[in-house]
């Protein structure tokens, strides 16, 4: 832990100081967790996080800096880090996504051995997807399709389940748990992108209903 | 000494004003006393109605409560709802351009101007007209007071372009803006300042023109926006639409679909529609009543306030739509909502409250008045940014994601909707082709897959990136969105530094230079030209009128009494002096008026002397 330069303090944030209430210059570019002063932990209490938030944000906003151009621009800038860290914390696909990052592990584009049984089914998928934007609006084809979306969901929740484990406890800088993780990471985001397909196509039949 | 030198220097107002720049009114507002108060003069309302009236001898505009009352007299010269046309294109408005009974065109530039006498007006300028009205206003009940440093308030869902417009406009109107406010947010701080209220809140607000929803949380003097929602294009004016619709459909078979689009006939036919509504939110039945003195009709039908009911179903069924979305935004229930609170004109409108109190299962909070509230919190905001308070932070979201156009007219979006503000957001991109040196962005916002659904905001290239293989490059676009909602682009090339910066300025917004050049010509260095133009011609007509009376007094004095002959010699004696000393348009067509008046007596003498010699000699019937 660092200390404020003007007071001495251990600072629970990089970018400020609780209590001299100001925003403090950065030195480094830390990950949203150094950031936000929060150990590494796919399990976090998001409401603690949300209370970590409002307490950083009321040293360094900066509505409390408006008087000054140079404090002005500091509290802006750092508010801006802390929001978008905050906002990555929050959403645990890019938590994890962050974990596997800084753990070495490796990135979306570097996995790219997914399972074959994984592949059947993304071919399956993509029939489905096809047959139902083929289809009529209120056929029974595009009715099929629709009712794969409650499959999808549980195998997601499946999957982020087993990423909670496979990151929870932390596993060894670069080991294997990381490109498992990031491998059901992947599934999730495809799996997210058919389903975003399928809402759509819903929304389409409602609107022309 | 020293002393009283600082203070003559440092006369900085310890005031900030927060302002409610409205479709249909604007208004005021400071903190005094430990409280926000509504400021106005003394025996007006704190509500200056938010209409620009020309005048057709080129004086000052009237802006306000006189600008209005010219609104059915003279309808093209009198310009309302310009906030419909901030930061848009004209695409975006054909609907709306239709109804407006004053003729407005884009520009190269892509903004929009408004035509008066060939004069031309941004709604920047427009704007910035009536800002200074509402500032006057406020100042007159301060004392002497002139508070530079104000809060503007927008709806929540404008975009980047609305905001910047509105910005644009204060700067235009001289003002130094500490913050653009987003409205429900701004209610929702005046609310639970009063109610010392804390939970998770709603704030439905439905203005002239325009709809937003936002959901949230209050606790420890934070105020933080979970989600918000809404229409620009929605509000009060489109159930007067509605209204006028009667009217057209009643007047179809008399009048021509010309007739039917004559900017006399719109504007007479609002002016009732808005009667009419107002009438029916206390009334069961009101009367749309209508008279076309140009064409001699009458228009008379009583709606009832279930006929009003069923034509306005669909627009507010729109505002709950709205609601849906932003409460699963937020993640919350109607049953997790503590409060909902009205703001706004429109939500006066009983369909209006009967149904959001059906929707969220409990009855809305309408205690604060829904026309002042959006102004008193933006009072208490700018009071929290002089640094008058640190109890209470706002913590606003920005209510459209932004995003860079990938390959295929596909989004890449890097800071998504509600998003809290100010907000950093960077992501890595890369090269697609073989020694690639440069890569082209396009800045987008909007919920849409497509960039072609999206609001464009910005082009830019990245340069200098040192030949490579596909893929190799590391470019870092990072997106700043400030506290005011408004986005800044970075792009660097992490491997040789290569950077470029792009201040977001929409496609279709007033550069940095263009605000700069209308500043300086400003409309009132247009109306002063006009003044000294109006000036100049009039001591030329006056020079004229008196060579001409001179002359005739010599041959027809004798014919004239003595009381017509000193009130011309009067009238003769001044117009000069207001010709030769540099008197204003008003005192020069004071002389002017009243030299015509006194010669009219020498003036019809004349004509009779003139008629007799002609006549003399010629028979009647040839006359």
């Amino acid at each position: 832990m660092i200390a404020c330069p003007h007071c001495g303090v251990e600072l629970e944030t990089p970018l400020g100081c609780g209590a001299c209430q100001v925003p403090l210059e950065l030195t480094a570019d830390p990950d949203p967790f150094s950031l936000t002063g929060i150990s590494p932990s796919f399990n976090l209490d998001v409401e603690d996080l949300r209370a970590r938030h409002l307490k950083i944000s009321r040293w360094i906003h900066p509505d409390y800096f408006a008087s000054s151009l140079e404090l002005r621009a500091l509290a802006e800038s750092n508010t801006g880090r802390l929001n978008g860290a905050i906002e990555a914390l929050e959403e645990p696909l890019r938590r994890a996504d962050h974990l596997i990052g800084g753990l070495g592990g490796p990135s979306e584009a570097e996995v790219n051995d997914m399972p074959q049984v994984f592949l059947m089914e993304v071919l399956e998928w993509n029939e489905a997807l096809e047959e139902a934007r083929a289809a009529e609006a209120g056929s029974a084809k595009r009715e099929a399709a629709f009712k794969l979306k409650s499959d999808l969901a549980e195998q997601r929740a499946a999957r982020i389940d087993s990423i909670a484990e496979l990151l929870h406890p932390l596993p060894e800088p670069k080991s294997e748990a990381l490109s498992a993780a990031r491998r059901e990471l992947n599934a999730v985001r495809y799996l997210d992108r058919v389903l975003l397909e399928l809402e759509s196509l819903r929304l389409a039949d409602a609107e022309a209903r | 000494m020293g002393y009283i030198e600082l203070n003559v220097l440092n006369n900085q107002s310890s005031l900030a004003m927060g302002i409610d720049l409205g479709t249909t009114n604007s208004l005021a507002a400071v903190w005094k006393d430990g409280r926000p108060i509504i400021v106005h003069p003394e025996s007006k309302s704190g509500s200056v109605p938010s209409v620009i009236h020309f005048p057709t001898n080129g004086s000052s505009p009237k802006v306000g409560h006189s600008g209005r009352d010219h609104a059915a007299a003279s309808p093209e010269r009198t310009l309302f709802s310009v906030k419909r046309l901030m930061g848009r294109p004209e695409a975006d408005l054909q609907d709306e351009l239709a109804r407006v009974p004053f003729p407005v065109s884009e520009g190269d530039d892509g903004v929009l101007r408004v035509d008066v006498d060939g004069r031309k007006f941004t709604p920047q300028e427009l704007s910035a007209l009536i800002l200074n009205r509402v500032h006057d206003h406020g100042c007159r009940a301060l004392s002497g007071e002139k508070p530079d440093r104000v809060v503007i308030t927008v709806p929540a869902y404008f975009d980047d372009a609305q905001r910047q417009a509105t910005r644009d406009a204060a700067r235009l109107a001289g003002l130094d803006v500490l913050r653009i406010v987003n409205e429900p947010t701004a209610a929702c701080l005046a609310y639970g300042l009063d109610q010392e209220k804390t939970g998770t809140v709603v704030v439905y607000d439905l203005g002239g023109g325009t709809f937003d929803v936002s959901v949230l949380s209050i606790a420890d003097g934070v105020f933080k926006v979970l989600s918000t929602a809404g229409d620009t294009h929605l509000g009060g004016d489109d159930f007067d639409h509605a209204l006028v619709g009667l009217i057209v459909e009643g007047l179809k078979d008399d009048l021509s679909d010309e007739e039917l689009k004559d900017p006399g006939f719109l504007t007479a036919a609002r002016l009732s529609a808005e009667r009419c509504k107002h009438a029916l939110s206390s009334d069961p039945q009101a009367e749309l009543h209508m008279v076309l003195a140009s064409r001699g009709i009458t228009f008379h039908r009583t709606v009832t306030r279930g006929e009003f009911e069923a034509l306005i179903q669909p627009l507010v069924e729109r505002t709950i739509d709205r609601c849906r979305r932003a409460l699963s935004d937020a993640g919350v229930e109607t049953g997790d909502i503590e409060e909902v609170v009205m703001v706004g004109g429109s939500t006066r409108v009983p369909l209006v409250q009967s149904a959001v109190e059906s929707f969220f299962g409990r009855i809305p909070h309408t205690e604060l008045n829904p026309d002042e509230v959006v102004a008193l919190g933006a009072a208490i905001q700018a009071h929290i940014l002089i640094g008058g308070s640190r109890d209470m932070l706002l913590l606003d979201v920005i209510p459209l994601s932004l995003g860079l156009e990938t390959v295929g007219g596909a989004i890449s979006k890097l800071v998504t909707r509600n998003s809290t503000i100010p907000c950093s957001v960077t992501e890595g991109f890369t090269t697609y082709a073989d020694n690639q040196t440069g890569i082209d962005f396009h800045v987008v916002q909007g919920e849409r897959e497509m960039v072609s659904d999206c609001r464009s905001l910005a082009k830019f290239q990245l340069k200098g990136i040192p030949p490579m293989p596909a893929g190799m490059a590391r470019v870092a676009v990072r997106f700043h969105v400030d506290a005011d909602g408004l986005l800044t682009v970075s792009a660097r090339e992490e491997s040789t530094g290569a950077s470029t910066r792009v201040e977001v300025e929409p496609m279709s917004g007033l550069s940095d230079e263009e605000v700069e050049r209308m500043l300086l010509s400003s409309v009132e260095h247009a109306e002063e030209d006009f003044a000294v133009r109006r000036a100049a011609d009039l001591v030329t007509e006056i020079g004229t009128m008196r060579t001409a009376t001179e002359r005739s007094l010599e041959s027809v004095r004798e014919h004239l009494d003595k009381e017509t002959l000193e009130d011309i010699e009067v009238a003769l004696k001044s117009s000069q002096e207001a010709a030769t000393s540099g008197a204003d348009g008003a005192q020069l067509q004071a002389v002017r008026d009243e030299l015509e008046r006194a010669t009219l007596p020498l003036a019809s003498l004349l004509m009779d002397d003139v008629a007799r010699a002609a006549l003399s000699g010629k028979r009647l019937e040839d006359v």
